[in-house]
């Protein structure tokens, strides 16, 4: 098993290098902006465009060879010095600190809230099979999972921002981090993130769950006489808790950092998705690449911790297997 | 699948061994039509001039790649899904009867037909809708709003209320354009942007898959490892890179979705092929001499068929959704009226208007859910293999 973390862990590590290898060589072919917006202005200013070219290749030190170019930007990658944002004028290191706090106290609620909603409704659909309940749980998981999540910032925004004032419109990102204030502009898009991400953690709690309802140690359990709860957590959800690991790192980060950015773009909150996305508007390469990678280095981290935690968790797991 | 199935007695054994005859009736109609389609593009490429319209007869048609691909895609559908439901009606009709236990489904169903139907023909006799300052902000229809918010009101103005008139079924925008023929025009691109990278997906995964499975070894390993970095990379964040770098046409959104988005039906189809790898007839079949080939495109391809088709089912709702999610962030393509670029127009002036950005929201959600609930039926339908 050892071997296998050793091996998982090293595969990581040769993604990571490959996805950057593969976006250096994105960037390499395809033409800068911001060089044609200078040849652009040379151009236009009476100037020489190729002229203007060459010294904006020659600053930013294009025109040696691609082997210097690509070790200089590996050496940059893993030393964290990502470039220097144009747009902000900051580096982009620095850029992306100050705006992983507004990140962080949104998404931290949201996945604490969306994990224990959807256990435990998942787990109560899977008890009371058929009910109404269960399917009332169902239907809310089709709508949260089908309703796009930047529409429907959008309406509760208008219903709850416009219509009844309830909730401030504009996020203002002078309010302390831990007050009231700052509570009530986050309701909203902890709400629009959570009926997003609680959809798959009820069907798949649910779906796993149901294997054992019925399992012989649960019925041996119940003649036993354990109560109800003690069955749940102690016979049901441990053995459950194994395969929900899969879909609580994996599948929620892929809707999770998506969903994310859209929210934050809709609600106005100054965090690495609208920071991201500002710098896609000005055409700032740097930090968009920057902004990208962290989304993605994220992504890996979160499948290899999820596989170790499968591997761990569970001693069935065949290693020779992928 | 397709006539009358081949039995023992039946198949032309001195037939086989030639390549092109091992085809089946359907397979060479869909090659014939795609040559057919090859020719006709290049005779638009070719002969035709870019603005020229390509055919004038029965309306004016400027065809663009975009509409070559949807053609292809209309074609592979027909050929590959009507044509064998037709030939196989025993099937079909257990497939119906299955599917129709699921009465949410069945609806889905006929809605989703319904968008395609309204979204591939509609914008041939629609207008494209264009600036017309003089009709902004009408109110839909039986509805109204003050009358201060449209600048002059076509319906009629009671106390001070401007009403909305069936001329503009769902109001208008901030631009004045229609907002019923801007989802029409949405129901296309979505329909586009659905099928076309589903067909682009549905083929890349699963040749990768089943040359993967079936040829095992190095290529497995050098196939799957690429399959694990592609997978690893956030698809939305990859769209963004991408769409950032090579900007946002509609046409390039479908081939960096189609030519990305392929991972999970490769997995899912190289382990449901080395599966079926296994059983006998696969044995028998190269025991009789069969190639690689042969066996990948006769016995594992039909075979995986019915996981992919649910499988493609599920994904199309996600393209649909990315597409809108980019569009809304005006990193779409401009020149398309996309349900999310309407969205985004009308978010300005939600206090105000509040038509403009539901209505297109409204089918988008429509959409994304009646396919989720027919892939779900399907996967219960199709899959008798698969665990409920």
């Amino acid at each position: 098993m050892r071997w296998y973390v050793v091996r998982r862990v090293a595969w990581a590590v040769v993604a990571t290098f490959l996805i950057l290898s593969i976006t250096w060589g994105l960037l390499a072919i395809t033409p800068n902006p911001a060089a044609e917006q200078m040849q652009f202005q040379a151009a236009a200013s009476g100037g020489s465009a190729e002229a203007a070219e060459e010294a904006f290749e020659a600053r930013r030190g294009l025109d040696r060879s691609p082997w210097d170019r690509y070790r200089e930007y590996m050496i940059n990658m893993a030393t964290l010095n990502w470039g220097w944002s144009q747009s902000r004028s900051q580096s982009v290191t620095d850029a992306i600190a100050s705006a992983l706090p507004y990140t962080a106290i949104y998404s931290i609620p949201t996945t604490i809230l969306s994990i224990l909603l959807g256990l435990s409704i998942g787990l109560y659909s899977a008890t009371h099979q058929y009910t109404k309940t269960d399917y009332a749980a169902t239907f809310f998981a089709f709508f949260g999972y089908a309703i796009p999540n930047f529409w429907f910032g959008i309406i509760l925004l208008l219903v709850f921002g416009v219509q009844l004032g309830w909730f401030p419109v504009v996020f203002d990102s002078d309010v302390p981090i831990f007050g009231l204030g700052m509570v009530q502009q986050l309701v909203l898009p902890v709400v629009v993130l959570v009926t997003g991400t609680i959809a798959g953690i009820m069907r798949y709690s649910r779906a796993e769950a149901l294997e054992y309802v019925e399992a012989e140690f649960v019925k041996t359990a119940r003649a036993k006489g354990a109560d109800g709860y003690r069955i749940l957590t102690r016979h049901i959800l441990r053995p459950a808790a194994v395969p929900l690991m899969t879909i609580l790192v994996g599948d929620i980060l892929g809707i999770f950092l998506a969903a994310s950015y859209l929210v934050e773009v809709v609600f106005g909150i100054p965090g690495l998705g609208q920071l991201s996305y500002n710098a896609i508007i000005a055409q700032d390469t740097s930090l968009v690449l920057g902004t990208t990678l962290i989304f993605t280095f994220v992504s890996v981290v979160g499948n290899l911790i999820q596989d170790v935690a499968y591997t761990i968790l569970d001693p069935r797991i065949d290693y020779g297997d992928r | 699948m397709g006539g009358k199935p081949d039995t023992f007695e039946s198949v032309d054994w001195t037939e086989t061994g030639g390549r092109l005859s091992t085809l089946s009736r359907r397979d060479r109609g869909a090659l014939l039509a795609g040559l057919a389609l090859v020719a006709a593009f290049c005779y638009d490429f070719v002969v035709v001039a870019a603005d020229q319209p390509t055919i004038t007869f029965p309306v004016e048609w400027n065809v663009t790649q975009l509409d070559w691909l949807f053609v292809t895609t209309l074609l592979a559908l027909l050929f590959y899904v009507v044509v064998p439901l037709y030939g196989n009606r025993r099937l079909t009709a257990y497939y119906w009867r299955e599917f129709r236990k699921n009465r949410m489904a069945v609806l889905s169903l006929f809605y989703l037909v319904a968008v395609f139907l309204i979204g591939t023909i509609g914008p041939i006799f629609l207008e494209q809708p264009g600036l017309a300052l003089e009709r902004a902000y009408q109110p839909p229809a039986y509805l109204s709003v003050d009358s201060t918010v449209p600048v002059n009101c076509i319906g009629e103005v009671v106390n001070g209320q401007c009403q909305g008139t069936m001329e503009h079924p769902l109001g208008t925008t901030g631009d004045g354009k229609d907002i019923l023929v801007l989802i029409v025009y949405g129901m296309q691109v979505s329909m586009k942007v659905g099928l076309i990278s589903t067909l682009l997906v549905v083929t890349i995964g699963t040749a990768v898959g089943t040359v993967a499975a079936y040829g095992g070894g190095l290529v497995d390993e050098v196939l799957m490892r690429y399959v694990d970095i592609q997978l690893v990379f956030p698809a939305f964040f990859l769209y963004l890179l991408l769409t950032y770098l090579f900007g946002g046409s509609l046409f390039m959104f479908i081939i960096i979705f189609g030519l990305t988005g392929w991972g999970s039906i490769a997995r899912l189809v190289r382990s449901e092929a080395l599966q079926r790898a296994e059983e006998a007839y696969v044995t028998a079949a190269r025991g009789s001499g069969a190639g690689t080939l042969y066996v990948i495109r006769r016995h594992l391809v039909p075979n995986v068929s019915n996981s992919v088709i649910t499988a493609a089912t599920l994904l199309i709702p996600g393209f649909i959704l990315f597409e809108a999610s980019l569009s809304f962030l005006s990193l779409g393509d401009p020149t398309v009226p996309s349900w999310g670029q309407v969205i985004a127009n009308g978010r300005s002036d939600l206090s105000t208007a509040w038509w403009v950005s539901t209505f297109p929201g409204v089918f988008l959600f429509t959409t994304i859910l009646a396919f989720n609930f027919m892939g779900d039926a399907l996967r219960d339908a199709l899959d008798p293999r698969q665990e409920r």
